[in-house]
Order: C-alpha cells, then structure tokens, then sequence
C-alpha cells in the first residue's frame, strides 16, 4: 500500500523533472518515435532475407523479435542499474538512500525510472501485430491476459538477472564492464533455442534465463503446443530469479562499505 | 524522569580490508594472484553515550574514524562488532522503522532533487516519512521561516547557491522532526552569516524539542558555539570525551604574546632575551609580528619585561590560545592525560 503510493509519488517527481525541460523533452520523445520507426524497418529488413531457421519462418521468428522487445522495454523503463557501481557505490550516494525509511532497491527503481523507454513496446507490439496478420494468427479472449502474465515474467527475469549483477559491487570494486555482455547475451533470448546446440540451450533456459524473455512466451502466441509448458513456466522463473534477486542484495547490502571520504 | 540515552555504543569496532599494491610490473602481475591483504581497524572498540538533549561534537583528523562512526550510528554500515543502540533500537538491522526516528544532512551530499523545485522535493520528503498534512505545516513553518527559506521554496535546487541550498538541506532533514540529528560537517564551504544562522536554528531546535545532536566539523567555532561536550577521535580510539570547557583549562593554559616593534630585529636576538625559559617564538615574515608561547602564566609578565627592556615596542597583544591550538597540541601528543 506504502510502497504503491510512493511508486506514484517518485512517477510524479519524475514527470516533473521531465517537465522542467520542455523543449528537451519534444526534442526527446522525437527522436524516440523516430528512432522506434527505423528500428521497425530495419527489422522487416534484415529478417527479410531469412527464409526458413530450423523450421520456424521468416514471419514467426519477427513475431518474437516483436514480443521480445515489450518486456525489454518495461525492464529499462524501471531498472536502470546498468551504472548501480558508479552512479550509487563509487560516488556513495547510496548512504543517502540507506538513510530512507524505503527499501533501497526499491528506491533505487524509483529513482531510475526512465519511461521513454517504453516507446520500444510500442514497436514490439506493432511488430507482432504485423507480423501475426500475415500468419494469420487468430486472438483468444485470453491473449491479452496471457500476454501481460509474459510481459510481467520475462521483465522480471531481465530485472532478476541484472539485480544479481550489480550485486556483484558490495562484495567487489570491480568495475561493472560484464553489464554490456549481459545485453549481448540477453539478445539471444530472441531466437528459437532450438537453433542453438544443447548447451547453450541449457543456459538459456535454466542459468540465465533470457529464452523466457523471447521465444518461449511467445511460442505460445504461436500456437506451438509443444513449448506450452515452457511459456507458462515464464512467470514462474520471472518471480523465482527476481526473489533471489532481492535475497542476495539484501545480503549485499550488510556488506556495503561505503564510499571513502 | 530519568533521563533516556539516545545513543549507547559499546566496544563498537568497524574493520575494513584493505591491500597494498607491489611497485612495478612485476608486482603488478604477483598482485593478480596473491594479495597482500591486511585487516585496518577504522574504528577501534570504542564505547560511549549520549543523552537525550544533548548536543555533542565529534571531532579527528580525516581518516580517524568519525565518519565511519556516523554511518554505523545512521546504519548505513553495519559494525564488525560491537552493540550499538540508537532511538532503542539496532540501527542496521531494522533500519527502515530506524531512519524513521533520525536526520542526516551530509555536508557534501544533497538530499534534495536537483532539477525540481525545493518544496517539490520537501514534499515527496513528506511522503515518504509519512508526515501528517497537521504536523508538516505546524513544524515545517517554523523551520522554513527560522531558516529564511521562503523565497527559495520554487528554486530548482541547481540554481541555488552553496548556502542557500544547505539551509533547505537543513530543512528537508527536519521534516519528519527526529528526535535524533546527525549532522556531518554541514557548514563546509560557507560563509560567516550563513553559519551563524545555521548556529542559531540548531540551538534553538535543540531547545524547542530536546532534539540530540550529533555533529562532526572541521569548524571548531561551531562546535565552540554548540556544544558543551566533545569527543575526540584519533586513529579509531576515543581519546578525549568530556566538557569543552575542562579540555580548555586543561590545556588552554598559557597565553600567546604578540609583538609588533619600531625597529624590527632578528629573531634569534628576540629567542635570547627569554634563554632558558619555557617560551617558544614564532615569527610571522609578512607582518613582522613576533609571538611568544608561553605556557605558564607567570612568565608572562618577566617575557614582557625583557623585550620591553631590550625594543621600542609599536603594538602588543595577549591572547589566550585557541581551541584550534590546544587540539593541534593534543593530536601531536597523541593523547589528553
């Protein structure tokens, strides 16, 4: 209840941030609508000279592309701690935060939000409505629900992920260069997996679990019954890997040493 | 009524690990695989507390341990070992209930949002320390008009200026009106009027909700001005914690002479007048004044005899020496007693 109402209460203060700078922010959502207009092109593009990928076709495998980039919007629109090193540990603004009666990675999101972000779902969902009328795919009473259920779950398993990693900051000084990896690795969620050998298949689904960001949800829009299981099993990795998430930052926390003065 | 503690340390001890680098390439390369790594105590078993009401200076060098002393009291750190006890409770292990009952303004931090307005960022503040509409206006009217803020409330904080923005620093840490005020040098950087009304507001809280305060400053004249009781750290150990006054007529005994002459002479010629006497000269070049530390008083009458006898004196003056001194005197001892 507290913490609905401060999310609303940071959204505001954020909007107003926004506000502050007007021209900016035209310039800004611009350039996204812009930017999100190529990126659409460029895909129909580039998956226009694939033809068939292990016997997904050229249409469904832009289906998921397109999927894929909703619950990737909604993790950078709220979890921002690519830079959770620099921005809060090195330059100790995270004694400030712990000196908030708020949970400090909640703060943290809160603080962090970057809703223009959110344009890119705009481009995945137009991308899978393109796509799904060449296919031909019909739309159950219940695809909204099962979608959002996704889009819920597979932000959560991007958001677990990368909570895990800037743990990594209270028990190291390491520099946090594994975060782009982290994006690289996290593109290959949007691929069938069953292109990929059994390993890497592996990985993909159990270790970090960016499969359930792209294909395996999606499949289920698809109408392969044979990934059913899998697609439902997106939330459920979702809330398991963002719960031990939070556990280990917790731990983490206890370690935090604070930045010299 | 008995007087409740606010704070209550006991054997509180805070180590960090630390490593030292090899010089060279080579080490560089032995660095990668062992480390030489060593145990640094910061804060060394020290045990103290503070009442209710109180207003205490926590004073060191850098690097003695204070600001890692203040992070454990806040809960930002938790200790290696030790019990703390601050508001009655733990402050690192229910620190979000915790921080609901402090303030903490970070002289070199801000608290406040940079590009919005400073009553946008008291008002989130509000929220999240779920003030009462009845209780912000009652209290936060005072501290905005005790603090002269007014015109500043529809500023962006960004085109603030250094003390004007820690005034609303100030403010923004009174909003849920702690019991308990950490302040860890808030008037760095500022100038003389403004430290005096950040003085004053202090003093008069102190006053009005028997709010404790806790300060660290490299400012003595704040602490002068605010506190009757210190604590002095040094290396991680406590070695002083009493009245301000009691270290004064400890130490502050003595005076400081200065003179100005007609004539100035060398000051080997002055050191010899007072030959075999405890009186140690120092000569400022630009001014040509000479100063005499004399720490018996009964000297200073005969020092001034000889050089009197000896030069045209232009201008004198007695000083009695400063707190600034007297710490300086302790920390190259290393300890009071």
């Amino acid at each position: 209840m507290f913490y609905g109402s401060m999310f609303f209460q940071y959204l505001a203060q954020y909007m107003k941030t926004r506000l502050q700078y007007r021209a900016d922010l035209f310039v800004e959502i611009f350039s996204d609508l812009l930017s999100q207009a190529v990126n659409f092109i460029f895909i129909l593009v580039v998956f226009g000279h694939t033809s068939l990928l292990a016997g997904w076709s050229r249409n469904e495998i832009i289906f998921i592309y397109g999927f894929f980039l909703v619950p990737f919007a909604v993790f950078s629109s709220f979890f921002n701690i690519w830079d959770f090193n620099e921005r809060y540990i090195v330059k100790g603004e995270f004694d400030r935060i712990l000196t908030r009666p708020i949970h400090s990675l909640f703060q943290i999101i809160l603080e962090r939000i970057e809703l223009e972000s959110l344009f890119g779902a705009v481009t995945g969902i137009a991308i899978m409505f393109y796509s799904g009328i060449k296919l031909g795919l019909e739309m159950h009473w219940y695809d909204p629900f099962v979608f959002l259920l996704f889009v819920i779950g597979g932000a959560l398993v991007y958001g677990g992920v990368f909570v895990m990693l800037a743990c990594i900051s209270f028990w190291a000084d390491a520099r946090t260069s594994i975060m782009p990896m982290m994006y690289n690795i996290g593109n290959y969620g949007r691929y069938p997996v069953d292109i990929y050998n059994k390993a890497i298949r592996f990985v993909l689904t159990w270790i970090l679990p960016f499969a359930f960001v792209g294909v395996y949800p999606a499949a289920f829009f698809l109408g392969k019954r044979e990934w059913t299981f899998y697609s439902f099993l997106t939330p459920v990795i979702g809330v398991v890997f963002f719960t031990v998430s939070i556990f280990l930052w917790n731990q983490g926390v206890k370690k935090y040493r604070g930045a010299g003065n | 009524m008995k007087m409740k503690n606010a704070i209550e340390v006991e054997n509180l001890r805070k180590e960090f690990k630390g490593y030292s680098s090899r010089s060279g390439l080579k080490g560089a390369f032995r660095d990668l695989f062992t480390r030489n790594y060593k145990i640094v105590p910061a804060v060394n078993d020290i045990s103290f507390s503070v009442k209710q009401g109180e207003m205490v200076g926590y004073i060191g060098e850098n690097g003695a341990g204070k600001s890692t002393t203040i992070k454990m009291l806040t809960g930002i750190l938790t200790p290696t070992s030790g019990r703390i006890m601050v508001n009655g409770m733990n402050p690192h292990q229910e620190r979000e209930r915790f921080v609901q009952t402090i303030g903490v303004v970070f002289g070199q931090r801000s608290q406040l949002w940079w590009d919005i307005a400073v009553q946008e960022s008291f008002r989130l503040l509000k929220k999240v320390y779920k003030v009462s509409d009845a209780h912000y206006n009652e209290h936060m009217n005072h501290v905005i008009k005790t603090l002269d803020i007014e015109p500043l409330l529809d500023k962006p904080v960004r085109k603030l200026s250094l003390g004007q923005r820690m005034r609303c620093e100030l403010a923004a840490a009174l909003i849920h009106n702690p019991p308990l005020l950490f302040l860890d040098e808030p008037t760095i950087g500022l100038d003389v009027l403004v430290k005096l009304k950040i003085r004053e507001f202090l003093k008069e809280i102190n006053e009005k909700y028997n709010t404790t305060i806790l300060l660290t400053t490299h400012d003595l004249s704040d602490i002068e001005a605010l506190c009757q009781r210190v604590i002095m750290l040094d290396e991680g150990n406590i070695i002083y914690d009493g009245a301000l006054n009691s270290l004064k007529e400890k130490w502050g005994e003595g005076k400081e002479l200065q003179f100005q002459f007609l004539k100035d002479p060398e000051l080997n010629a002055v050191q010899n007048l007072t030959r075999g006497m405890p009186v140690y000269w120092e000569l400022d070049e630009k001014k040509m004044v000479f100063s005499a530390m004399i720490e018996d008083n009964e000297l200073v009458s005969r020092t001034i005899a000889k050089v009197a006898e000896a030069y045209q004196i232009r201008d004198m003056k007695i000083n009695e020496i400063s707190t600034e001194e007297i710490i300086r005197n302790i920390y190259e001892k290393g300890s009071v007693s």
